[in-house]
């Protein structure tokens, strides 16, 4: 049998490749400003279809009952009078055969798995799609219901009879894992889960607290927070026999897809995936949420399946508070310095209540020399919703970095920017090991953490303002405080994605996959990317990345990891495309071969006699995947497809790509010490983001970010009645976050070493600003009245709290 | 509620709305009294004009003017975000003002005059051009609701300081943070509909 090449062809090339990354092109749109959006119109004229704008005749409306109680089991549940309410056209109960029993679970190892994806959702030991146990207040539980409008389907709702009992339930971490408390899994012995991070260590901190000059000890408390984004979880679903048609709300289609299909045992080659326009994510409607957080695309394609018609599945917005942050976390720090800043040993000590598998030491690992590293974590399990993405996994991290260094500067009395390159390095090696790294892959050898930390000292005044703590009253008479951290962008090596490049036969190119664009303006960039390296205009290249049975899926967690994924992905495909369209116009120029031609602004010329053109249209005219060709011969289309795959997560080490570019974050903040309030005066982001494609890209994601940290830092916040478990919050009136008005100007600084390991030098952007500055506050308000908060978010009770003022 | 339905199983005159305890009685009245009276509108019909296009809509009671305009008439510029008055997307035009139309019943909106987002694109607008320019968008789900509200802004005063734009929308939220563009594109739009004027 002959072994086909063109598969491990495939493999081979799509491969991620270890090194700097020299183009071979000219950039003409790469890295331009003033390039129009491509989805700039559809979204700022109304015209941009979301999962909720979608309508069918004879649609149905679904809701699902959710538990009123933080922890309670159905004894006898009666739906009589729901059923006959006028107008409900199906109802689904915890023990009817097609549900009961039946787990969230699933992945792409069998239906058994949890997915691994999961994280903090995976350490809960059961996830029932509808069962007759909650263990939080607002877990789905007991019966679906479709009808012919929402109004009657949440009536329905009301009318089932319930009896409940209730049980014991807890909502604070410490509390959980003291002895004697109830244990809310059944069979466990204790309500501490079964982590696989939950020690982590490298060197021997022991050593290095002796070799340090000063330890300093702090603890600090983070509170749950969420994504809460724009655009409800939603869902259409419509049978069309054995074949299952779905529009959703999600970053990754193609793996809700997988586990649709495997939860319903149909084939894959049976679902069609359509994907609207996405309001917002932030990781919310990340991986397999509205399968294994919820069970939307579940419920629907069932109850669809029951009526025979189309079925619309949205939440409202109180039932989007779940799924927190993966921060809920109490931490103890036990640092060793050296009197010039020099960190010997790091100990973190973590009590988790909700968390994403990332304990808080991994940015140490992967930014810093400092040698003797020890993570310890509890995740407890308590009676409040998992953890889901959320802008992102890696808030630990940033929130352990930032105060772990801000801590040491301020014991020592040292400046903070000086503390970070001081300690600058990779998994315990200094900054030499990152130079002879960059030496020896092809990169430029610059210092990303200077550069950044120059930059923003210059934007924000740093020299001139910087002040002792508590030491400089405003005329105002609030105090005014500033702060600088410090971090890398995560993720510049996972991701897999494909997607292919078509010559249309009028010239104009369309790049066909699948992507679900959350924002960040991902299409506009592939488009710079492909225009650049097939030398056409922008404006002959499009995407309408819509249907995922194109084939094609990009890689879609926006912002950190899609471009570098995708980048490639789509500049693959366009050389692929670029080489196929050369051949084709070989054989119409005049003793041509494919190497002696190129392409600019769309037209194709003969390199040694670039007068001897012909447009990109002349050449395709004929070339088309499909004619009715009675007149003339066709020629074959030229599309060309590309998959890249860019890795897998993991430490900088383990990957074999330490990370080169670094970021630097200031803020000024005013503080009220009559009211505790706190005001964010000034922000200044900088990024080193390898290449910048696309630079208000960038920035939009800077100063976006730092909008979404802000509230987390001062407002955001998930607050649980303690007599009764229930969220108090669940609406955007009371749980706040920023406005226009809440933080002050925020200046953004694009850094462009080319020291990415993504295509053309690129790093990501995009989750991290609201990550880092929420724990950046912190060491704001402390530098402003002298007193460090130890609380997030940073409530005005708190400060003045700290202040002794209450 | 109890009250409210035995008020609606008497008999009310449909041309104003007095309420009789049996049928003859109805009867008697609405011929003494509304003989020559042109036929009431059905119970529950509002009339509106939306981008200038008149309307004759049969409501129900508890329709939200989010809900006639977005799911009976189709117009899916007008967004749901926070589903309670929070957060500014459903912005719509009512007469002039900026309204809330999820926060709004439709029965009430009868005679009014209501512009939303399709309307202020169709009419080309320069807000549309200058929040594409300013990348005053990401997600683009409450990009919408900001227009409408600067355009009613803009309507009112033609000539607002950069201050009073960040005011005006500070009603509006933006999950993904795209608050510093909008007040670089509405002064920008500001701008270009004095050149055009």
């Amino acid at each position: 049998m002959d072994v086909p090449g063109d598969y491990k062809k495939l493999q081979e090339e799509g491969l991620y490749k270890i090194g700097a990354d020299v183009p071979s092109i000219t950039y003409k749109e790469i890295g331009k400003r003033g390039i129009k959006r491509i989805d700039g119109y559809e979204k700022a004229s109304g015209k941009a279809v979301y999962t909720r704008d979608i309508q069918f005749p004879g649609m149905l409306y679904a809701r699902v009952l959710k538990s009123p109680y933080a922890r309670a089991k159905i004894k006898k549940m009666d739906t009589t009078k729901a059923e006959a309410l006028p107008g409900v056209r199906a109802i689904i109960r915890y023990d009817d055969p097609e549900i009961k029993g039946r787990q969230l679970n699933g992945s792409y190892f069998g239906p058994e798995w949890v997915c691994p994806d999961l994280a903090g959702w995976a350490l809960k030991p059961i996830h029932p799609v509808l069962g007759d146990e909650a263990w939080y207040e607002g877990q789905p539980i007991g019966a679906t219901v479709a009808a012919d409008s929402e109004e009657i389907a949440v009536e329905a709702l009301k009318l089932i009879d319930i009896e409940w009992e209730q049980l014991p339930f807890i909502l604070d971490q410490e509390e959980a894992i003291t002895p004697g408390a109830p244990v809310l899994r059944p069979g466990a012995e204790n309500n501490i889960l079964e982590d696989p991070r939950s020690r982590i260590e490298k060197g021997d901190v022991e050593k290095g607290f002796q070799e340090a000059d000063k330890i300093i000890e702090f603890k600090a408390k983070r509170r749950a927070h969420l994504w809460a984004g724009a655009e409800l979880p939603s869902v259409v679903v419509r049978w069309r026999g054995e074949n299952l048609e779905m529009w959703v709300h999600s970053q990754q289609p193609y793996h809700q897809k997988m586990l649709l299909a495997e939860w319903l045992g149909i084939p894959m080659n049976k679902i069609t995936v359509h994907v609207p326009y996405q309001g917002c994510s932030f990781g919310g409607r990340g991986n397999p949420a509205n399968n294994s957080e919820n069970g939307m695309n579940i419920l629907a394609s069932l109850l669809a399946k029951r009526t025979a018609k189309p079925v619309k599945f949205v939440y409202d917005r109180s039932e989007t508070f779940f799924g927190e942050s993966g921060d809920m976390m109490v931490t103890h720090f036990k640092v060793g310095a050296k009197n010039d800043g020099t960190i010997t040993a790091v100990h973190i000590k973590n009590i988790f209540a909700v968390y994403m598998c990332t304990p808080g030491v991994e940015h140490l690992i992967d930014n810093t020399k400092i040698p003797n590293l020890l993570c310890e974590s509890i995740v407890a399990d308590v009676s409040i919703g998992p953890a889901w993405w959320c802008r992102c996994e890696q808030l630990p991290n940033c929130f352990c970095l930032t105060l772990i260094f801000d801590h040491v500067a301020a014991e020592l009395g040292l400046d903070p920017t000086e503390v970070a390159l001081k300690n600058d390095g990779c998994d315990g090696k200094d900054t030499s090991f990152l130079s002879k790294y960059k030496r020896e892959h092809g990169f430029p050898e610059r210092d990303s953490l200077k550069e950044c930390i120059e930059a923003g000292k210059k934007a924000i005044g740093w020299d001139e303002k910087w002040h002792p703590p508590g030491t400089r009253r405003l005329p105002n008479g609030k105090m005014h405080g500033m702060a600088f951290t410090w971090d890398h962008q995560w993720d510049d090596v996972r991701g897999t994605g494909s997607a292919a490049v078509m010559i249309e036969n009028d010239g104009s190119v369309s790049i066909i996959a699948q992507h679900a664009d959350i924002g960040v303006n991902p299409w506009t960039t592939y488009c710079q990317i492909v225009a650049d390296e097939l030398g056409v205009r922008l404006e002959e290249v499009n995407v309408k990345p819509f249907e995922l049975d194109s084939g094609f899926a990009m890689m879609s967690p926006d912002g950190s990891c899609n471009l570098v994924s995708n980048g490639n992905v789509v500049r693959k495909a366009a050389q692929k495309a670029k080489r196929m369209l050369l051949e084709l116009a070989a054989t119409k120029f005049e003793n041509a071969q494919p190497q002696d031609l190129d392409i600019k602004d769309s037209i194709v010329y003969v390199k040694a006699s670039p007068e001897k053109q012909m447009s990109i249209k002349e050449v395709v005219a004929k070339a088309m995947p499909m004619f009715d060709s009675c007149v003339f011969w066709t020629e074959a289309p030229v599309i060309a497809w590309a998959w890249h795959t860019q890795g897998l997560w993991g430490e900088a080490i383990e990957t074999g790509r330490p990370r080169l570019c670094r970021q630097a974050h200031f803020i000024e903040v005013e503080v009220d010490t009559d009211t505790g309030l706190v005001e964010v005066t000034k922000v200044v982001n900088v990024n080193d983001v390898g290449k910048a494609i696309s630079p208000e890209t960038v920035e939009g994601q800077m100063y976006g970010g730092t909008y979404m940290g802000v509230g987390r830092a001062l407002t955001e916040e998930m607050i649980w009645d303690k007599q009764t478990g229930v969220l108090l919050n669940r609406n955007l009136l009371d749980y706040k976050y920023a406005t226009m008005l809440d933080a002050g100007p925020i200046e953004t600084i694009v850094v462009e070493t080319g020291m990415g390991h993504g295509p053309y030098g690129t790093t990501g952007i995009g989750e991290n600003t609201a990550t880092v500055i929420p724990a950046l506050l912190g060491p704001a308000v402390y530098n402003a009245i002298g007193k460090w908060v130890d609380e997030y978010p940073i409530t005005p009770d708190k400060v003045l709290k700290a202040l002794g003022k209450a | 509620m109890k009250e409210e339905q035995s008020v609606l199983s008497k008999y009310l005159c449909p041309y104003c709305s007095e309420v009789f305890h049996d049928r003859e009685s109805l009867k008697k009245h609405v011929v003494r009294k509304h003989r020559s009276d042109p036929l009431p509108s059905p119970q529950g019909m509002i009339r509106l004009t939306i981008n200038g296009q008149p309307y004759e809509l049969m409501v129900e009671p508890q329709w939200t003017l989010y809900y006639l305009i977005h799911d009976k008439l189709g117009l899916t510029g007008t967004k749901m975000f926070c589903d309670r008055g929070a957060c500014g997307s459903c912005t719509v035009i009512m007469n002039g003002r900026p309204v809330l139309s999820c926060m709004t019943l439709a029965i009430e909106c009868d005679g009014s005059s209501i512009e939303t987002i399709e309307g202020i694109a169709a009419s080309k607008h320069p807000l549309i051009d200058a929040y594409v320019k300013h990348h005053a968008m990401q997600c683009g789900y409450c990009t919408p609701g900001f227009i409408v509200t600067a355009k009613a802004l803009l309507d009112k005063d033609p000539n607002p300081t950069e201050e009073q734009v960040r005011e005006a929308l500070s009603g509006n939220l933006c999950r993904c943070g795209t608050y510093p563009q909008h007040p670089k594109a509405v002064m920008e739009a500001a701008e270009n509909l004095k050149k055009g004027g």
